[in-house]
């Protein structure tokens, strides 16, 4: 390291690419079952009807998921 | 579980598993014209890949609703956990494969979890779920 370089990194830019493609998505899936869970608890009769939603919403914050992880397929 | 909810989730996989199987035969076809064998291969893998990724999110959801809660909470977020976990790790060591086709594998992966996410939606849509349902 010079004089001009203070901080130096080195290793694969793809790999941030992994960690963004994968918090992204957790935070949205959690959020998106803990309401579920919040919402059949106070109405346990609406479950089946919950549960359709909330796995479409999962199945759409996910799809960023699978996406971002196939990214270095393309761009590295 | 409710038994109008397994009748969607049941249509969804395997409306789901056809439509990838649709498009790994067109995905194997162009790969096959750009790089040949190697090209059908790899439309293969990425097709497979996204039809357990997205199926594995029905399954839990499907068996999770037969436990407790804290079971459903567990099976769902723990099956995602372990599902990215997983394909961080296979695509990873797909990189290092040599017959491997980046932008066919991309594509077909893509196109197969875009074109399941239509199929979930159509079927939800048009599903008629009753809200308060009977139990099995």
């Amino acid at each position: 390291m010079d004089a001009v370089n203070i901080a130096e990194l080195s290793g694969n830019i793809a790999v941030v690419g992994y960690g963004l493609a994968a918090i992204g998505p957790g935070i949205g899936v959690g959020l998106v079952v803990s309401k579920t869970i919040e919402s059949i608890a106070r109405q346990p009769e609406l479950a089946g009807k919950l549960q359709v939603t909330m796995w479409l919403g999962i199945a759409f914050t996910e799809a960023l998921a699978l996406i971002g992880l196939a990214t270095p397929f393309i761009f590295v | 579980m409710a038994t109008s909810t397994t009748q969607v989730f049941a249509k969804a996989l395997k409306l789901s598993a056809l439509l990838v199987v649709t498009v790994a035969a067109v995905c194997s076809l162009v790969g096959y014209l750009l790089v040949g064998v190697d090209g059908v291969l790899t439309a293969m893998l990425g097709s497979a890949i996204a039809l357990v990724f997205t199926s594995m999110t029905i399954l839990s959801v499907l068996f999770g609703a037969r436990l407790p809660l804290g079971g459903f909470y567990g099976l769902v977020l723990g099956g995602w956990l372990l599902k990215v976990v997983l394909f961080g790790i296979l695509l990873a060591v797909l990189q290092r494969m040599e017959f491997i086709h980046g932008p066919t594998l991309f594509f077909a992966i893509v196109i197969s979890v875009l074109g399941s996410l239509g199929i979930d939606s159509w079927v939800v849509l048009r599903s008629r779920i009753p809200t308060i349902d009977s139990r099995d």
